[in-house]
């Protein structure tokens, strides 16, 4: 039997307390095969970004199980977050969020970096998966230099550096124009594929839904349909 | 790269041959490397936000200025009751009962200094004569001075620092070394100029820079023209000064010498200057003043850091977020601020006390020079620090609270 990469099973998330509880998830049950690439879409508040929080390891659940690659995330103390986070997940952000101070190279490796490798092996990744994103002619330069395409393509290689096995993008075409959108997109896949990542993706574009292996739809914190 | 999207194909079939990650990665425990990670995120981060940066540095150094001009203010007002003490030439002191510093007393017999030369391991003990005169100055007014009669003046309690005349002038007669930065109180006298002191003609053989204590400056003179100065009757003597023996330890010497005088107090050089020191400080509101006023500085340095690093967390509350989602711990993300807190200190220490150091090169007269010994220095460097590390804190608490699902709002 294969194992997944990501299974969720009667997973509620709540907010709050007493009568101003709100239920972001109510009951999800989520599983993502490795190599596959999913989206998840649906309307705002949905509870997608929830979901994918909690897939990253960085919201917990407040009921059900989580388990990455068959390991039990779920229910692990705060302080044993990160190192699930640095062996599991690179994160794609609406964003991108990279680190203004920081070069290119930098920000991609930095992940490494925290994950062990000497400086000069991060360096060395990072300009490789500059390269590969065709961004190794920006790689000194900071994110106040580039376009939002570029910047996006920079976190791509963030994401990926290290080659952790799961990738989560929360709206990476969300702040971008509708080319670029697709050409960020196209490289996810890219890298996702060459290197055997298993991506999800949150969206609202449904330009990019045809790069997905499966969209789930999503409302009101549960899954109503997940279409190949 | 248009080649590469051009090579791989959309359909599932192929990616699932492709080979798939499953393991987790592998994190290497090298907590070296991680506090090398983050120094560098930190410094990169101080120097991206240069106003910021200005603007915290700012607060250090006005903190070590001020401090530092304060404290080196007090030292070298310190500095000015006890120079005489550390330039007299004496190991030991014999001093009047109820002399708590370096002041004019009831003399004391010079029986005193018989029983001091017959002390085992005195290696010398001579008389000093220490009291106020008054110059006469040729307009008809008077200025006073602490005039000190020696017998030997290169051996014990002779002029130092001297710019003009030489310390043998003093075997001439009727002749007295003045205070150079006193000559216009003086009513302008010169090398060879005659005055009145205290009613006796004196001739000026020299002048000294900086002997200023808080009271009158300092003016030498033989031991028998300063005896006729202050009339003191030749059986009696201000202080007697002792030069214990190589290697002997003079408070011993004290000890056995205060048996031997018991009417006299006994003290070594360096009990003589804490005993000064004490009571300038108890006596005079000299060390609260100066002190609040450092204490001001620091609290004011405190207050810019703490808010300058707070005010940075907040404006990349964001960023600080990614560097949590991507796996830094509280703990990195604590060690990035405490880095940017030490180098806030160092560097901010360092302007800061060169700021001083001109400062008091800027400001040094004979009436007041800034003492900043290199202790001071170290100490500054060391309390700074301290004080922003303290000022990170809140920073540090904030980042403790922040959640890295924040990034995903």
């Amino acid at each position: 039997m294969i194992r997944s990469a990501v299974e969720i099973a009667g997973v509620t998330k709540a907010f709050g307390k007493g009568p101003n509880t709100f239920y972001a998830l109510r009951g999800v049950d989520f599983r993502v095969d490795p190599g596959e690439l999913v989206m998840i879409v649906g309307p705002s508040g949905s509870g997608k970004t929830t979901l994918l929080s909690i897939m990253g390891c960085v919201l917990s659940p407040t009921a059900g199980s989580v388990h990455l690659f068959g390991e039990r995330v779920s229910g692990r103390p705060e302080s044993e977050l990160p190192r699930l986070r640095l062996s599991y997940i690179g994160f794609v952000f609406q964003g991108h969020n990279l680190i203004s101070s920081l070069t290119a190279a930098e920000n991609v490796a930095f992940p490494l970096q925290m994950r062990g490798a000497s400086v000069r092996e991060a360096r060395r990744e990072a300009e490789g998966l500059l390269e590969r994103v065709g961004m190794d002619d920006k790689r000194d330069a900071l994110p106040s230099d580039m376009s939002g395409g570029q910047r996006q393509r920079v976190a791509i290689a963030r994401a990926v550096a290290g080659s952790p096995p799961l990738i989560l993008a929360d709206e990476p075409t969300a702040s971008l124009d509708a080319q670029t959108g697709v050409l960020v997109s196209d490289l996810l896949r890219e890298l996702a594929v060459e290197r055997g990542h298993t991506v999800v993706v949150v969206t609202h574009d449904n330009r990019i839904f045809h790069l997905a292996d499966r969209v789930v739809h999503i409302e009101d914190g549960q899954i109503l349909r997940s279409a190949a | 790269m248009d080649q590469a999207r051009q090579s791989i194909a959309p359909d599932l079939s192929k990616r699932l041959r492709a080979h798939k990650q499953s393991a987790p990665l592998k994190v290497r425990r090298s907590p070296l490397l991680r506090w090398r990670t983050m120094a560098r995120v930190a410094l990169r981060m101080m120097l991206h936000d240069k106003l910021k940066m200005a603007g915290t540095l700012a607060g250090v150094v006005f903190a070590v200025v001020l401090a530092n001009q304060q404290v080196g203010t007090f030292l070298g007002l310190l500095h000015k009751n006890t120079m005489f003490i550390d330039n007299a030439g004496a190991d030991v002191w014999v001093v009047p009962p109820a002399t708590p510093q370096l002041q004019f007393g009831e003399p004391m017999q010079d029986s005193v200094l018989m029983r001091a030369r017959v002390e085992p391991n005195v290696a010398w003990a001579e008389p000093l004569l220490y009291g106020g005169a008054n110059l006469k100055r040729m307009d008809g007014g008077s200025q006073p001075v602490t005039l000190v009669g020696t017998r030997d003046p290169h051996k014990v309690g002779g002029p130092w620092n001297l710019v003009a005349g030489d310390v043998d002038n003093l075997r001439m007669p009727d002749t007295v070394i003045f205070e150079d930065a006193e000559r216009a109180k003086f009513g302008g006298i010169n090398l060879g100029s005659v005055r009145e002191l205290s009613g006796r003609k004196v001739r000026v053989g020299g002048f000294t820079w900086g002997l200023l204590p808080f009271g009158p400056s300092y003016a030498f003179a033989d031991y028998e023209l300063a005896r006729e100065v202050l009339r003191t009757d030749s059986d009696q003597l201000s202080f007697v000064l002792i030069k214990v023996q190589p290697d002997v330890d003079p408070s011993s010497v004290a000890r056995s010498l205060q048996l031997r005088i018991p009417e006299a107090k006994v003290l070594t050089r360096d009990q003589f200057k804490a005993s000064t020191i004490e009571y300038v400080l108890t006596s005079t509101a000299i060390g609260v003043t100066l002190g609040s006023s450092a204490l001001f500085g620091l609290i004011v340095g405190f207050t810019v850091v703490a808010l300058m690093m707070f005010s940075s967390v907040l404006d990349n509350l964001r960023e600080f977020g990614t560097l949590k989602a991507v796996g830094a711990t509280t703990w990195d993300l604590s060690k990035l601020l405490l880095i940017q807190a030490i180098s806030y200190a160092l560097v901010g220490t360092l302007i800061g006390l060169a700021l001083v150091g001109q400062l008091s090169e800027a400001i040094r007269s004979p009436q007041l020079a800034l003492v900043l010994p290199p202790a001071l220095y170290g100490a500054t460097a060391v309390v700074m620090t301290l004080l922003c590390i303290f000022a990170s804190l809140a920073s540090i608490f904030r980042l403790r609270k922040l959640e890295p699902a924040m990034v995903f709002r």
